[in-house]
């Protein structure tokens, strides 16, 4: 079964003319693909939030509907059942389709990365491409995903959520570490992160591995770059993709950032040769929108990221053996 | 790599800047710790600006995490006291979501104290001293002090004199750096004497004079217009601008600051320093970077260029007015003198106007029309940018008017862009209209823009002046409205009242300026 694009073309012309659509700012066209409907009215509502702020075309690509459903809603927002279409379909909709001129970002919201040839196929014409490697309880297995598939495309202007979201919980362990405390950095024996799923825990760590030059050695454990041993051990617990507590440990000291009861603050506390009060930060959740806001912004070329995504994977590798 | 770093960070002991962890991550967080003293803290600006401000940032998590906050005022407090006083405005000026509550407000109050103080007595200042000394041992704060001068302007040089007299002009552990509110001096002397005041204690890299309208996001919003388009620049200029009006109206009148402003006026309070500032803005050169000094430099070279008009031509390069008795949304509002606090007989402006030019090759010839008022029909802050006419005109039926294109850039409210062109009316006839083509912050990018003082005061901390005002940009603004200072002052206008309230304004204004744009 083919889409009826032209008819999707006729209805956006209409959509503009009945509704009296001004011209406006347009700042890109997104496109997002998934194919559980639950998934999709979640990405829906994000997205309905994310083009307040960012004027933009939307191209709903419903896996879950048949391609008789195409319709404009409001001037910019269109639905597409895209059931049975192929790659090629899929691209040549997102190419007659989106704003001229403006960038296309692609948010995949479904399962299965490199064995998709649909995410393969419009994949090349997206500017930026956002991933949640947590959206599904499967999170080791999309990121081991999309650790192989940005292997294979290095290039890849890709994005992923979950990474995105520990901002706030990177700048918590960095504070630690500014000024004098500094020098503990290259004496940390063992990390610690409560957390509701795997991503977050393993980006973090691979970011940390990633800045401190540590190389995964084991299953639980990293060498630093003088031979050191450096254990960590990730307990899930609490809601998926919310961290609850990091705990970084030297011969000295112990850091600590955790969600307090009520998980309204961040409580950071320092014990040992770098003691120091406590510090509050308040908890940033960022919701998926501003994430999304993150990753078209400043996302598609973050090498902290690769870097620590590459340092994930081989965590990944070293779980593996 | 990461253990060089951490290798020279610790024999440097300089902190953040050295944390290999830093590397990257979003640079709105302010890492540097510090203490900020705000001088006159049970103030008004305090309570309904600044201190929102800054427990704003806490909130949103720009504010460092080794932080203290010390007041420092006349009103007797203890620092228990003080907090109360604190949360009790938080409450009243933070939106309901953001009201102090929690382990959050726990954390922020505990680190505030406060210091009850006569701006002229060294030993309040001592007390300071081993306050800041106290917060770097309790806070983490590093030796890392911020001087806010909310006071009214005269007993800055106290302060000044005072901060430097219990040796607080510098810390040798960390940085320090004081931020002075507008307005800078009364007049060019009265500026040039505060000047030579603090530049005898603190350099100039140090001074953060503070013009809140530069951290409106629009204004910031000129500098992107300008100079991240590529169709604007080439006709910025003489050959294809006819005029520049820069207008800062209010529908307000002096409200609670009679007192204030019957020694100040619409001259002092608004030209001299937003308007003119935004003149630097849209006549400046391009900067060559985004460098704090760059563009300053750009800055205070178009000030240098304006000409500053004679006493003699003041009278036909600029129109002053006073408000009377009129009518503002409906309602009945009293005249200027009537207001509490203001001379049944002042002279005092409540409207400036001047026409000036730009002498350099840009601008020769451009007329830059400056305006401020109170009491207008509403509160506008715009700068209209007006193109010359077409040079030929063979199209459109000849009675309709083929008006200019205007570009406005809407500063408060509505901020955005808008511009007006030429456009045929559909049908069979050759019919010209004009039409607008608007951008607007709230509905192109769905976001309210942050509060100017987070912004700003975000800046003193990171250190970045480029959102302040350097003295020499000061000092010019201040030549360039001296002659009519001058002028205005020595000269009683016996026809003041010469607006109503509500009206565009006085006569005067408009044979100044026949076009102005219609508040």
């Amino acid at each position: 079964m083919s889409l009826d694009i032209a008819s999707v073309q006729d209805q956006l012309l209409a959509s503009y003319r009945d509704r009296g659509c001004d011209a406006n700012v347009s700042t890109m066209t997104i496109a997002v693909f998934f194919e559980n409907p639950a998934i999709g009215e979640l990405a829906r509502d994000r997205i309905r939030m994310l083009a307040s702020k960012h004027p933009s075309r939307v191209m709903v690509l419903d896996g879950s509907a048949p391609e008789t459903v195409h319709r404009v809603d409001g001037c910019d927002w269109i639905e597409l059942g895209v059931r049975e279409s192929g790659p090629e379909m899929l691209r040549a909709a997102v190419a007659s389709l989106r704003l001229a001129d403006a960038p296309v970002v692609l948010l995949w919201a479904a399962p299965g990365l490199g064995n998709d040839p649909r995410f393969d196929s419009l994949a090349q014409d997206a500017q930026t491409i956002v991933y949640n490697s947590s959206l599904l309880d499967s999170g080791r297995d999309a990121l081991r995903e999309l650790v192989s598939y940005v292997g294979n495309h290095p290039q890849l202007p890709i994005a992923d959520i979950a990474y995105l979201r520990l901002a706030p919980w990177q700048e918590c362990v960095a504070i630690f570490f500014d000024g004098k405390a500094v020098a503990e950095l290259r004496d940390l024996e063992h990390i610690e992160i409560a957390c509701g799923s795997d991503p977050e825990a393993l980006y973090m760590l691979g970011w940390l591995a990633s800045r401190l030059a540590w190389t995964p050695s084991a299953a639980d454990a990293f060498v630093n770059s003088t031979g050191k041993r450096v254990a960590f051990s990730i307990d899930r617990q609490g809601e998926p993709r919310r961290i609850l507590r990091i705990a970084l440990s030297s011969s000295q000291s112990t850091f600590v950032a955790e969600v307090d009861r009520e998980q309204a603050t961040i409580h950071l506390s320092v014990t040992g040769s770098s003691e120091h009060g406590a510090r509050y930060r308040a908890i940033e959740n960022p919701g998926i929108p501003a994430l999304l806001e993150r990753a078209i912004l400043w996302g598609q070329d973050d090498r902290l990221f690769a870097a620590a995504l590459e340092a994930a994977g081989k965590i990944l590798n070293e779980g593996e053996r | 790599m990461a253990d060089e770093a951490i290798a020279t960070a610790t024999a440097a002991g300089d902190g953040a800047t050295s944390n290999p962890l830093r590397e990257g991550l979003s640079a709105d967080r302010i890492t540097s710790p510090c203490s900020a003293v705000f001088f006159g803290a049970s103030g008004d600006l305090f309570k309904r600006m600044l201190l929102p401000a800054v427990y704003s940032m806490r909130l949103n998590g720009t504010l460092p995490a080794d932080f203290a906050l010390v007041g420092f005022a006349r009103t007797a407090y203890d620092d228990d006291g003080f907090r109360t006083y604190c949360k009790k405005q938080l409450d009243l000026f933070m939106p309901p979501e953001s009201k102090p509550q929690g382990a959050l407000w726990d954390d922020f109050a505990r680190r505030i104290s406060y210091i009850t103080a006569d701006f002229n007595d060294t030993r309040h200042f001592v007390d300071l001293k081993n306050r800041l000394a106290q917060n770097d041992r309790d806070f983490g704060t590093s030796g890392n002090h911020l001087f806010y001068l909310s006071t009214p302007p005269p007993v800055f040089p106290e302060i000044i004199k005072h901060l430097k007299k219990a040796g607080l002009e510098q810390d040798p552990e960390g940085w320090t750096r004081i931020v002075v509110e507008k307005p800078f001096g009364t007049d060019l002397e009265s500026a040039r004497t505060l000047q030579r005041a603090i530049e005898a204690v603190f350099p100039e890299n140090e001074i953060y004079r503070i013009d809140h309208y530069l951290g409106k996001e629009p204004v910031q919003d000129i500098i992107a217009l300008r100079f991240a388009n590529t169709i604007f620049e080439p006709i910025w200029n003489r050959n294809y601008i006819q005029n520049v009006q820069i207008t800062s109206a209010e529908s307000l009148g002096v409200e609670e600051r009679g007192g204030y402003y019957d020694h100040a006026g619409a001259l002092r309070d608004m030209i001299q320093n937003h308007v003119i500032n935004l003149l630097a803005l849209v006549a400046m050169e391009a900067p060559i970077s985004a460098d704090a000094d760059d563009i300053r430099n750009e800055k205070y070279k178009v000030l240098s260029a304006v000409a500053v008009p004679s006493h003699a031509d003041v009278w036909t390069m600029s129109a002053r007015g006073q408000y009377g008795p009129g009518t503002i949304d409906g309602r009945a509002v009293k005249g200027y003198r009537g207001e509490d606090d203001v001379a049944p007989d002042s002279n005092t402006e409540t409207f400036a106007a001047a026409k000036v030019f730009i002498e350099n090759w840009r601008w020769a010839g451009v007329p830059f029309y400056l305006r401020s008022g109170k009491r207008l029909p509403r509160k506008v802050s715009e700068i209209a940018v007006t193109f010359k006419p077409i040079p030929h005109r063979f199209y459109g039926d000849s009675t309709d008017r083929i008006e200019p294109n205007v570009l406005v850039i809407k500063i408060e409210p509505d901020e955005g862009i808008s511009m007006r062109f030429e456009a045929k009316v559909p049908g069979p006839k050759e019919h010209i209209r004009s039409v607008y083509m608007d951008f607007s912050y709230g509905t192109g990018f769905g976001v309210q823009s942050p509060p100017a003082y987070e912004r700003l005061i975000g800046d003193a901390i990171q250190g970045d002046q480029t959102l302040f005002t350097r003295w020499d940009a000061v000092e010019r603004a201040w030549e360039i409205v001296t002659p009519l200072l001058e002028v205005w002052q020595n000269t009683k206008d016996f026809a003041f009242p010469n607006y109503a309230a509500g009206s565009q304004g006085p006569e005067g204004a408009k044979k100044l300026f026949s076009d102005w744009r219609h508040l």
